[in-house]
């Protein structure tokens, strides 16, 4: 990955723009197809919150948003485009923030049940 | 360092570009080690956020009335419109870089203008969402106090005996803390790129930038896309579900 | 070439067996203190925070002192006090572990050393981001005025991990906020070095130096560095919270308002437990680069200590709660932390099998940094199997917060990162300053810090199972023998360090002119002058192993070891060849 003796010919995928360009230039027609598709997910997405799915309504949710995010971080960051690391830093982190969001909600939810036990316990000696 | 010149390069090799740091070799080392330091800094920022998001999960999971309640407060309508708002900011942001990628300098001031117009649109609205709350008293912690008269009409729509009190001991002032904190702490994201980007403004006006020299242009861009990123989500969550 | 071809006999006009140092280096290149607070030299950069950890290292230690001394003697009923109230005791305690903690270890070696010697390793001019190591720099001293504010408005005792519990059900504590502000600022400190190191080792790296040729030291502080940027966000956003708890009185971790001091508790450990190997990888690092230097071997086992630095980091990020077995934490996830932790012994043994391979039959010269080294490995198995001992439940809930905890992570977290930081300190001191250090005083400095450091924490561990709890400032009197020979312990580990500084601080004025590599070792940064130039290499470095020490040969004292004709040579023609 070692940049020192890099050649223009490791740039791939320029249809257009001028010679010696660093990077892909994105084309008009791809920025307005992603933002016309933006545009159609979040009415979707509001769509789908007005009807009660009960738990799976943050579901529905939350998928959606993860595809505007998917959209966004392929064409709009150019991560489709651009260097393979810069994706897996991406992938990465979002890997450690659904272990974190997970674990610390798996946890909390178990030892509510405790919680419930204590103050019962508490409780109890008041009303005998 | 301090100087930007190398002597002992400068006899043997042709001119460096002026925009070429002394301690890289070219211009696509440049390119790609700014690049990597922003993908960087952005897997920092999703981390910085987790926690945030964890906080939202955790008391979700254990308080799903209230949230139910709760969102009635928040005006999805206005909430629609911010995410409108920032997509569009997100496509402009984007067409920036394709404005500096082909030198199009009118472009490119127009781009990064509107991009900034986007992003005050943003505050405005927000303001007027903030300000909503905070004059009925919809606030954090222990200082949730509403009226039962400033409840949201949908909320008294469903639950006619719902009152302002049941609301505050039921324990209100976490949503709303939940709340503030993680749009605040958007919303000073969405502070830090207006200054930056007028400062970008000012660059491309003096034409810094050129087809091999814009990583400061596709870097903020990316800042940028995260900030829009984390809105997609936090829309839905907090404005959307109950 | 500096540290270059000698020849043989000596030419006189070439200078013969006199090594010249550069007219103008690093150093003295600019001159006034302007130019250093706004310099974007790395090696400035490493130069200021060495000095600043070493400060911190400094205060940390009086902070020990002050509470072993308080412990010197069991309290009476009638005379608690030794030499400073119960109050003052908690905060000894809390800044202690706060300073020692945030100040010393965690930035310690990656931004002192890693500063100063990562770019050169790599025979590059500078770090990638220049101007982004300088904010790192600045925030650092930022964070420190934070603190030593927390220490003139009258310190603060809810211990260095500021739970909730502790720092709640009071008004609005100026020392408490002091403190937050001061981690989240020097979080970001750490995020942007980090973020700085992994940029330049994939961009910097020379023409013909692939991940697999890079020292170990690097390899260790690019597992570093994930750590530190992808888990100091979650302390900074954990800090942020709370601040904002406290002026706001929000509600989400303090429970007063409704919050939950659990989740805190997760919060926190995401980032403190992986920033335990944020403080042990350099160090590690730093081991390896001595071990294989000193055995004059090429190290054991390069890819598996390599891949055990990053095995660290990643398991690191999924054993947290190990901190949390007795603190409300459901006994499920407290069962599946306990089996996941015993997974980091794997990779750490890995690393201490390697150094001893590595030493096998090897050519060993017992120079100080090797003193360091074999103390680290000593240490470190000790403290690391007491890991294991902690990592089960059933032991757990029996020595949670007595002194066998607080013995356990100081032979870890001490033992090896002080003994790596003072063990770096003399590799690089030559490199860094152009002077030699006494060898003798270094020796003996090395000794005492190894007895103090056993006396200290070895008689913690008895009393820790015999229930000693921690943070109490008297004691029962069946614990005086203990405590007493630990705080003589900690006396002559303080008398280590104050020889060492001592005679560091002399070698700067009246220390020997140092070769370019007086130790004999292959990595880049010993081809460079001593002290290096400016751009760090008058010439660019032969790119070769980091751990080809038979390309050397010892000349003199006073030219060290320089690269054998015929290394230079063949380099030459094959660089000829390839164009």
């Amino acid at each position: 990955m070692s940049e020192a003796a890099h050649t223009e010919s490791h740039d791939h995928g320029h249809h257009e723009g001028l010679p010696g360009t660093i990077g892909h230039v994105t084309p008009v027609s791809t920025l307005i197809k992603v933002i016309l598709s933006l545009l159609v997910l979040t009415v979707i997405t509001v769509a789908i919150a007005q009807v009660d799915l009960g738990k799976f309504n943050i579901v529905g949710a939350v998928g959606v948003a993860c595809i505007k995010a998917t959209i966004v971080s392929l064409w709009f960051m150019h991560l489709r485009y651009d260097k393979r690391f810069n994706f897996w830093i991406l992938v990465g982190s979002m890997l450690l923030v659904a272990w974190m969001i997970g674990y610390i909600l798996f946890d909390t939810a178990l030892y509510q049940n405790n919680l419930r036990e204590y103050k019962q316990d508490k409780a109890a000696p008041a009303t005998p | 360092m301090s100087t930007a010149t190398d002597n002992h390069a400068s006899q043997t090799l042709p001119a460096r570009p002026k925009e070429l740091a002394m301690h890289f070799d070219n211009l696509h080392q440049q390119f790609h080690s700014g690049k990597l330091g922003m993908w960087l800094f952005l897997g920092q920022e999703l981390l910085f956020f987790c926690g945030l998001f964890t906080a939202y999960a955790v008391y979700r999971g254990n308080h799903q009335d209230l949230f139910h309640y709760c969102h009635w407060f928040l005006d999805w309508k206005l909430g629609a419109v911010n995410t409108v708002v920032l997509l569009v900011s997100s496509l402009t942001a984007a067409w920036s870089v394709r404005c500096a990628q082909l030198e199009q300098r009118t472009g490119l001031l127009i781009t990064l203008a509107l991009t900034f117009i986007c992003a005050g649109a943003f505050m405005v609205v927000k303001y007027f969402e903030y300000t909503h709350k905070l004059h009925i008293g919809a606030t954090w912690g222990g200082s949730f106090s509403v009226a039962t008269e400033d409840l949201p009409a949908q909320l008294l729509e469903r639950y006619p005996d719902m009152t302002g009190e049941k609301l505050k001991t039921m324990g209100a002032g976490t949503f709303f803390a939940i709340y503030f904190c993680m749009t605040g702490l958007h919303g000073i994201h969405v502070l830090v790129g207006m200054g930056i980007y007028i400062w970008l403004f000012i660059r491309a006006l003096k034409g810094h930038f050129n087809r091999r020299y814009y990583g400061a242009v596709d870097n903020v861009a990316l800042y940028w896309h995260i900030v829009d990123i984390i809105w997609i989500f936090l829309f839905p969550m907090l404005y959307l579900i109950g | 070439m500096a540290g270059g071809v000698v020849e043989k006999p000596a030419d006189p006009a070439a200078g013969g067996d006199v090594y010249r140092p550069l007219a103008v280096n690093y150093i003295n290149k600019f001159k006034g203190i302007g130019n250093w607070l706004i310099t974007l030299d790395h090696k400035r950069i490493g130069i200021m925070y060495l000095g600043a950890v070493t400060f911190a290292l400094l205060l940390g230690g009086l902070f020990a002192i002050l509470l072993r001394t308080e412990l010197l003697f069991p309290g009476t009923a009638a005379n608690p006090e030794v030499i400073a109230s119960n109050d003052w005791y908690n905060k000894f305690f809390t800044l202690h572990g706060a300073v020692m903690v945030f100040l010393f270890i965690i930035p310690g070696i990656p931004a002192s050393m890693g500063n100063f010697i990562l770019p050169m390793q790599l025979g590059a001019k500078d770090l990638a981001l220049p101007r982004v190591n300088l904010m790192s720099l600045w925030l650092y001293w930022i964070g420190t005025v934070f603190f030593i504010g927390v220490l003139v408005l009258g310190g603060l005792d809810t211990g260095w991990t500021l739970y909730p519990p502790y720092s709640s059900g009071r008004d609005v504590q100026l020392t408490l906020i002091f403190a937050y502000t001061a981690v989240f600022i020097l979080g970001f400190s750490s995020i942007l070095t980090g973020l700085n190191f992994i940029v330049t080792m994939h961009k910097l790296r020379p023409p013909g130096m692939g991940m697999y040729d890079m020292p170990l030291f690097l390899w260790a502080l690019y597992a570093t560095s994930l750590i530190q940027v992808l888990a100091t966000p979650v302390i900074g956003i954990t800090l942020g919270l709370s601040i904002v708890e406290h002026l706001f009185k929000i509600g989400i971790f303090l429970p007063e308002y409704g919050g939950d001091p659990v989740m805190y508790q997760h919060f926190f450990w995401f980032y403190s437990h992986p920033a335990v190997y944020i403080m042990v990888l350099p160090a590690m690092g730093v081991q390896s680069e001595i071990i294989a230097t000193f055995s004059r071997k090429h190290v054991f086992g390069y890819k598996a200590i390599a891949w055990s630095s990053i095995a660290i980091a990643a398991i690191g990020f999924i054993v947290w709660g190990h901190h949390m077995f007795v603190s409300g934490q459901s006994p499920t996830a407290g069962i599946i932390f306990s089996f996941l932790t015993f997974l980091v012994a794997i990779p750490s043994a890995i690393k201490v099998f390697n150094w001893v391979a590595t030493l096998y039959k090897g050519s060993i010269d017992l120079k100080t940094p090797m003193i360091y080294g074999l103390n680290f490995i000593y240490l470190f198995g000790v403290g690391g199997l007491t890991g294991l001992f902690l990592a089960s439940t059933a032991n757990n809930v029996h020595l949670h917060d007595t002194y066998f905890v607080i013995a356990h992570f100081h032979m870890v977290m001490v033992g090896s990162v002080l003994n790596a930081f003072l063990g770096g300190v003399h590799l690089w001191w030559p490199k860094m300053t152009g002077r030699m250090y006494s060898e003798f005083w270094g020796r003996i400095a090395a000794i005492f810090v190894f007895l103090g450091f056993n006396l200290a924490f070895m008689p913690q561990f008895v009393a820790g199972t015999r229930g000693m709890p921690r943070r109490y400032a008297n004691y029962l009197d069946e614990f005086t023998i203990f405590h007493q020979l630990s705080t003589i312990g900690a006396y002559l580990l303080g008398l280590g360090v104050v020889i060492q500084v001592t005679y560091l601080i002399h070698s700067l004025f009246k220390g020997k002119q140092a070769p370019p590599n007086p130790w004999g070792a292959s990595s880049l940064e010993w081809q460079s002058d001593s002290p290096p130039d400016h751009h760090n290499f008058t010439a660019k470095p032969i790119v070769m192993g980091p751990y080809d020490y038979e390309n050397w040969e010892y000349v003199s004292e006073n030219r060290g070891w320089v690269l054998k004709r015929e290394v230079v040579e063949t380099r030459k023609t094959l660089a000829k060849a390839d164009h």
